[in-house]
């Protein structure tokens, strides 16, 4: 399903660079769990947001489904997010001044504004969430928030989550809370690529990659 | 969607739309201020420079110069109907025509010039205010320095060759041969001194509508003349003349700069803004991207909060402009300030014009957000 060859990314100028990714060859099959572990400047997020269609590698090819996304135009790649990817943050980056309902609303790849507003209004309640719908992210507890973030990714049923340190800003009972949330979403068939310093994914990963420098050892 | 985001950042990031709101707001309340006021201003200027007097002298064309510059006027005459040819044209550079006879007589021993004014005509579709007094027959204008000399005052009894004339007004001193003019009606002083139906002069104003640099006004002046009223030759008196288009050009070279000004530094303040906004938002535009929102739809948040800024700033402006015309013009324009009124087309126009203005002032910034890498504001390395 995802086929990264050789991927690399160079930061800079032709001074000072820096190479944050260095031929990465990764495969992740449908439906896999996969965790990328990684001390911090490893380039995790480099590596996800490259997969993501959001971060263009300096060399190499990122195939999704069998197509480069980085021969679509920057439109059909924005598209093909929207139907397609979710993204959770280790720092949520909702938006401050929608609500709860709003945020998690705010997805691209929805239909009308009745089903938004009701598929929102049901992950909401799946993710103990639904007493907050009105409330603004500067009134949620961190936890609160993550799963706000989360329910925003879920919403369109994206085929792959990329989750970018998801628990690195929660305590451990509300980090096994967001595990438990992608693990059921995993288990409905979405393909998951989990990035994170931390073990705390490992007892649910297919597949573990490590790391370092920009290479996967 | 797109309303309600940005009808809640707007309220979430008030200061900001606030100072934006503010810059508009004050562009459209110049604006509205300056054209609302405008009206007055033009006719107060009209008015001002009239008061130097006409600047045309319509004459019959075998007026001899040298006769004429030295009695004041001319003294061959013609038909008074000749100023009724000026109806018909239209697009013509004569506005304010009046038929006027001059005499010298002897009065009370002493040198005087009567002259009798005709009420005003204007060329067809140039419809203006009169810039001469309309004198009533029966009734006469003396100059300051025959009524300061003979004692003469206003509602005073005239006898003017066997004629009573009631005295209307006694008029300012201008230091010149007016201040020994008695001015009265056509009719009654063309009966008076034997010339029925005959003028010596139209009296014009020009409305130096040519700018500097185009032909020479006289020369135009002269060709319009040729095709009304062959029979006769027009003077200008440069001074006057001159002076008037001085002004014109003057007041809009003035506005123009002003106008640039004003433009560039709340164009400038905008885009200021416009770019502290799209900073603040970086990780808000990042996530949308991430999210599978478009350039376009993201660069609609903040055109969109533009026009929206530029809307409510030109209703507002509008209101603040007009209520300061209206305060403060009158004031200002005190002989026209009851030409100062709101002037609704304006609204109008700032409503259109407002937002776009406000929408080109932010769409540098906001291109540059869209154009900013959104994973770098989304990576933490």
């Amino acid at each position: 399903m995802i086929h990264l060859d050789k991927v690399g990314k160079i930061f800079g100028s032709s001074t000072k660079q820096v190479e944050a990714l260095r031929n990465i060859d990764l495969q992740v099959n449908k439906g896999e769990f996969i965790v990328i572990r990684g001390p911090s400047g490893s380039g995790k997020t480099t590596l996800l947001l490259s997969i993501g269609g959001m971060l263009q590698p300096s060399s190499g090819v990122v195939n999704i489904e069998n197509r480069d996304i980085y021969l679509l135009s920057e439109f059909e790649r924005t598209k093909f997010r929207a139907f397609n990817i979710g993204f959770v943050f280790q720092m949520f980056y909702l938006i401050p001044y929608l609500n709860v309902l709003e945020n998690i609303m705010l997805s691209a790849g929805l239909g009308s504004n009745g089903t938004r507003q009701r598929k929102a209004s049901e992950l909401a309640e799946k993710l103990g969430i639904s007493d907050r719908i009105l409330h603004k992210p500067s009134e949620l507890s961190a936890g609160e928030r993550q799963r706000v973030a989360l329910a925003r990714a879920l919403i369109h049923r994206p085929k792959i989550i990329l989750a970018d340190e998801p628990t690195g800003n929660l305590d451990p009972d509300n980090s096994q809370e967001v595990i438990k949330i992608l693990k059921e979403y995993h288990q409905t068939g979405g393909t998951i690529i989990f990035v994170t310093h931390g073990k705390d994914a490992d007892q649910y990963a297919d597949h573990i990659f490590y790391l370092n420098k920009g290479e996967i050892t | 969607m797109l309303i309600k985001l940005i009808y809640k950042e707007i309220v979430h990031r008030k200061l900001n739309a606030i100072l934006s709101l503010l810059a508009v707001t004050f562009a459209v309340a110049f604006f509205v201020s300056f054209f609302t006021a405008n009206e007055a201003s033009k006719r107060e200027t009209i008015r001002l420079t009239r008061d130097m007097g006409f600047n045309l002298r319509i004459i019959p064309g075998e007026t001899d110069m040298n006769k004429f510059w030295t009695e004041g006027y001319s003294d061959l005459t013609m038909p008074e109907d000749y100023i009724n040819r000026f109806w018909e044209f239209k697009d013509f550079s004569f506005a304010h025509l009046t038929a006027t006879l001059h005499k010298k007589i002897v009065w009370n021993n002493k040198e005087v010039v009567l002259t009798g004014i005709a009420p005003e005509i204007e060329p067809t579709g140039k419809k203006k205010t009169a810039m001469i007094f309309s004198i009533e027959p029966g009734t006469v204008y003396v100059g300051y320095e025959l009524a300061k000399d003979m004692q003469i005052r206003q509602e005073d009894s005239i006898n003017i060759f066997n004629r009573y004339f009631t005295v209307n007004k006694t008029l300012s001193e201008t230091g010149s041969i007016d201040d020994i003019r008695i001015y009265g009606a056509l009719s009654e002083f063309q009966d008076l001194i034997g010339f029925k139906g005959k003028i010596n002069e139209i009296m014009a104003l020009n409305c130096l509508c040519v700018s500097p640099g185009e032909n020479d006004p006289l020369e135009i002046l002269r060709e319009q003349l040729d095709q009304v009223l062959p029979e006769a030759k027009v003077i200008m008196n440069t001074t006057i003349a001159n002076a008037r288009e001085r002004q014109r050009h003057m007041l809009e070279k003035y506005f123009a700069l002003v106008t640039t000004f004003v433009i560039i530094v709340i164009a400038v303040w905008i885009g200021a803004l416009a770019m502290m906004n799209a900073r603040e938002r970086q990780k808000e535009i990042g996530i949308l991207r991430a999210i599978g929102h478009n350039g376009r739809e993201i660069a609609g948040l903040f055109i969109g909060k533009a026009m929206i800024i530029g809307i409510v700033s030109a209703v507002l402006g509008y209101a603040i402009g007009t209520i300061l015309a209206l305060k403060f013009g009158p004031g200002i324009f005190k002989i026209t300030a009851g030409s100062i009124k709101p002037i609704y087309s304006i609204l109008i126009w700032s409503i259109i014009a407002a937002p776009v203005f406000s929408a080109f002032a932010a769409f540098l910034p906001t291109l540059v957000a869209i154009l900013k890498d959104p994973a770098v504001t989304l990576r933490k390395e």
